[in-house]
């Protein structure tokens, strides 16, 4: 018999929690509003790339193991370990998360998110400067400018749009009519085919970013002109609306993409980011301006949170003699300076996202990985344990992009002999303290 | 030619699809691709039997390539990959992903297959 | 305006258009006109949204826009996708992460309520230029 369900999508980070799906007893048979993306999450479940086993690669290649003796090469591994890593943690639920914090404790690893590359830094510096942040709910309802800073939604969370721009929310009933886009980018990405004839295109020469903040925080403290020939490429009369719209507007949203992130020097273009917002909170009578992160993975504000709350850290955090300790690495750094001797990746896939120099330095040591499905990491790791997928065949929790916390479902059974990460975890933690 | 790199996401060459269901020859022809200008398709003296050798100081790979006239003068963009890790870096502890200065030209090689990379990954030399 | 339209769907002719007739200095431009249209004048032509399936990613964004989904539709307007199963009037929903046309019969460019207009919205707003508006 089929039946109609209400879930919540684990495909990114904004977590759609109005999927729709229609399933029997053993799969699902229908999707209803979840976007490419979150179809892409759902093939998973039958996919030719799942992990349906324990692995580990010997001198003869990848190896069937059974559970049992999987889980005990995995401990001696650990065992063995004196400077472990623990890294990724961004696609699992936030109890799963803590198990991994608790591991980490218990073995002295260095524990590191996703977020670390990512938007990370973006709250390693608003954790000095203050940052004012908004719910989805907020944007909905009261936003008038919504402003895309080097970041292209339409490709990365496709239904965002749907979400914040294009609905009509409950004091601005005329929806994308009343509702401004700023979009500030090197190229015309596909985000600005949403533009309408009121809305603000802004092409920037790459790496000059950080000018057209200065410039725009010596406008909004009044009595400056433009200079005629406008700079970094853009004109001074767009240099004007941008200036107006800034000052005009009641409520603002900046979502900051990567590009911020990797500017000429590093750091300084968020900083002038946060200064310009606080700047325009003091100006501004009415309303006000906040950011919103863009993470991709879907609970990587989720980690943020329980580091926080386990250890007073959010991230990059090294255990020693079960305390955390001070460090200012990273991930990339340990790594770089060959400061550890196994690595356990859980949930993500490093050797697609660092540079060949890092990858190679990684792939010299063991490495134990923790997915559901295969990935590049897959193709170098030395015990390979799978896991059922969050958010179908299991429940947890997660955090969405704008740090409110959701539900997970578990909508259908996992694979035979397939656990959770929460179960895995478990029983490596069980055992480690056996 | 000197080229500014900028990796950027695409939902239809995202790594995270590719590895998620698809072979490994679709993960190479939708991930080893650089977007670019049709001036500079011009300028490399390209034609579209070609393919792209991207290099600089820390590696190199050959991928396909794609006119697209939206796209600035004298940038490359890539999907976020394997491939694109051959040029990327770390610079203070973080991973540059954009705005990495490449040299690009032409070549007659076939694109960089995935096991080449991964045996570049694997091997000892630095 | 209205005219041209209505010429252009196949609603009207070219010789119902007085003046074009009656005054020999638009005679070059009847011409003009006639030939441009040839054997397409007077076929009647039927309104059609064409949605390329390989080009959609489900974003949605047609559904929310419409403003015929938004009046049947209340969960549209914060931003959420419609119920199941759709209202009779919905026009679009997305199903498989692909967009969906379900019906045409309440589109704005019909007369079903009493007046067409010309709304366009759907395809103005669709990111990846998947949605096309036709009439055949």
């Amino acid at each position: 018999m089929s039946e109609q369900l209400k879930i919540t999508c684990s495909g990114c980070s904004l977590l759609c929690d109005d999927i729709i799906i229609i399933k029997d007893d053993k799969e699902i048979k229908e999707i209803l509003g979840a976007c490419q993306k979150g179809i892409n999450k759902f093939n998973q479940i039958k996919s030719k790339n799942r992990i349906l086993s324990p692995l580990y690669k010997d001198k003869g290649g990848l190896k069937v193991l059974e559970w049992d003796l999987a889980l005990n090469k995995a401990i001696q591994i650990i065992k063995n370990a004196k400077k472990p890593l623990i890294y990724g943690l961004s696609t699992i639920s936030c109890e799963s998360q803590i198990l991994a914090l608790k591991i980490a404790k218990k073995i002295d690893a260095f524990i590191d998110s996703n977020s670390t590359i990512c938007q990370g830094k973006f709250l390693n510096i608003a954790s000095e400067m203050g940052i004012t942040t908004t719910t989805l709910t907020e944007i909905i309802n009261k936003s008038d400018l919504i402003i895309l800073w080097g970041t292209n939604i339409v490709e990365s969370i496709p239904r965002l749009f749907s979400k914040i721009l294009f609905s009509r929310g409950k004091f601005r009933m005329t929806g994308r009519e009343i509702k401004n886009l700023i979009i500030v980018d090197i190229y015309k990405t596909a985000s600005f085919k949403v533009m309408g004839t009121r809305d603000l295109a802004i092409i920037i020469r790459p790496n000059e970013d950080i000018e057209l903040i200065k410039i725009l925080k010596k406008a909004v403290k009044g009595d400056y002109t433009f200079p005629n020939e406008g700079i970094s490429g853009i004109d001074k009369q767009d240099l004007e609306r941008f200036k107006t719209f800034l000052l005009n507007s009641e409520h603002i949203t900046i979502l900051p993409g990567q590009a911020l992130l990797n500017q000429k020097t590093n750091g300084d273009a968020i900083k002038e980011l946060l200064e310009l917002v606080n700047l325009l909170n003091n100006i501004k009578n009415n309303g006000r301006i906040s950011l919103l992160m863009v993470g991709g993975h879907y609970n990587m504000v989720g980690f943020e949170h329980m580091a926080l709350s386990e250890t007073g850290k959010n991230q990059s955090i090294q255990f020693k003699n079960g305390e955390s300790i001070k460090s200012d690495d990273n991930i990339i750094s340990k790594i770089q300076k060959e400061d550890f001797d196994l690595s356990i990746i859980i949930g993500t896939d490093p050797i697609s996202h660092f540079p060949l120099e890092i990858s190679k330095i990684l792939s010299s040591k063991p490495i134990i990985l923790i997915d559901n499905k295969k990935s590049g990491t897959f193709l170098i790791a030395t015990l390979i344990l799978p896991t059922s997928i969050t958010g179908i065949e299991n429940k947890g929790l997660a955090f969405r992009l704008d740090h409110v916390p959701i539900q997970l479902k578990k909508i259908i059974e996992p694979p035979s002999l397939i656990q959770s990460d929460y179960e895995l975890l478990q029983k490596i933690l069980d055992r480690l303290n056996k | 030619m000197e080229m500014i790199l900028n990796t950027i996401r695409l939902i239809n060459n995202d790594q995270n699809v590719e590895w998620n269901c698809q072979d490994v020859e679709f993960m190479e022809e939708h991930l080893a691709i650089g977007f670019i200008n049709p001036l500079d398709f011009k300028k490399l003296y390209l034609v579209p039997s070609l393919k792209l050798h991207i290099s600089n100081n820390h590696g190199d790979v050959i991928v396909n390539f794609k006119q697209d006239s939206k796209i600035p003068e004298g940038i490359i963009l890539m999907p976020v990959s394997l491939w694109a890790n051959q040029v990327t870096y770390v610079k203070n502890n973080n991973i540059i992903y954009k705005n990495i200065k490449v040299n690009v030209e032409g070549t007659r090689d076939p694109p960089t297959k995935l096991n080449e990379l991964i045996e570049k990954i694997k091997s000892d030399k630095i | 305006m209205a005219f041209s339209l209505e010429l252009l769907k196949g609603n009207v002719k070219i010789e119902d258009c007085t003046p074009l007739l009656d005054d020999p200095k638009y005679q070059e431009k009847y011409l003009k006109l006639k030939d441009l249209l040839k054997s397409e004048e007077g076929k009647k032509k039927e309104l059609k949204i064409n949605i390329e399936n390989e080009l959609c990613d489900g974003c949605g964004i047609c559904v929310t826009i419409c403003p015929v989904n938004a009046r049947y539709c209340y969960s549209i307007l914060s931003g959420k996708a419609p119920d199941y199963p759709p209202d009779t009037h919905q026009l679009f929903m997305v199903k498989e992460g692909k967009c969906e046309l379900l019906n045409i019969k309440y589109c704005r460019r019909l007369e079903t309520e009493g007046k067409e207009r010309e709304c366009r919205v759907c395809e103005t707003y669709c990111p990846r230029e998947a949605l096309k508006i036709e009439y055949i």
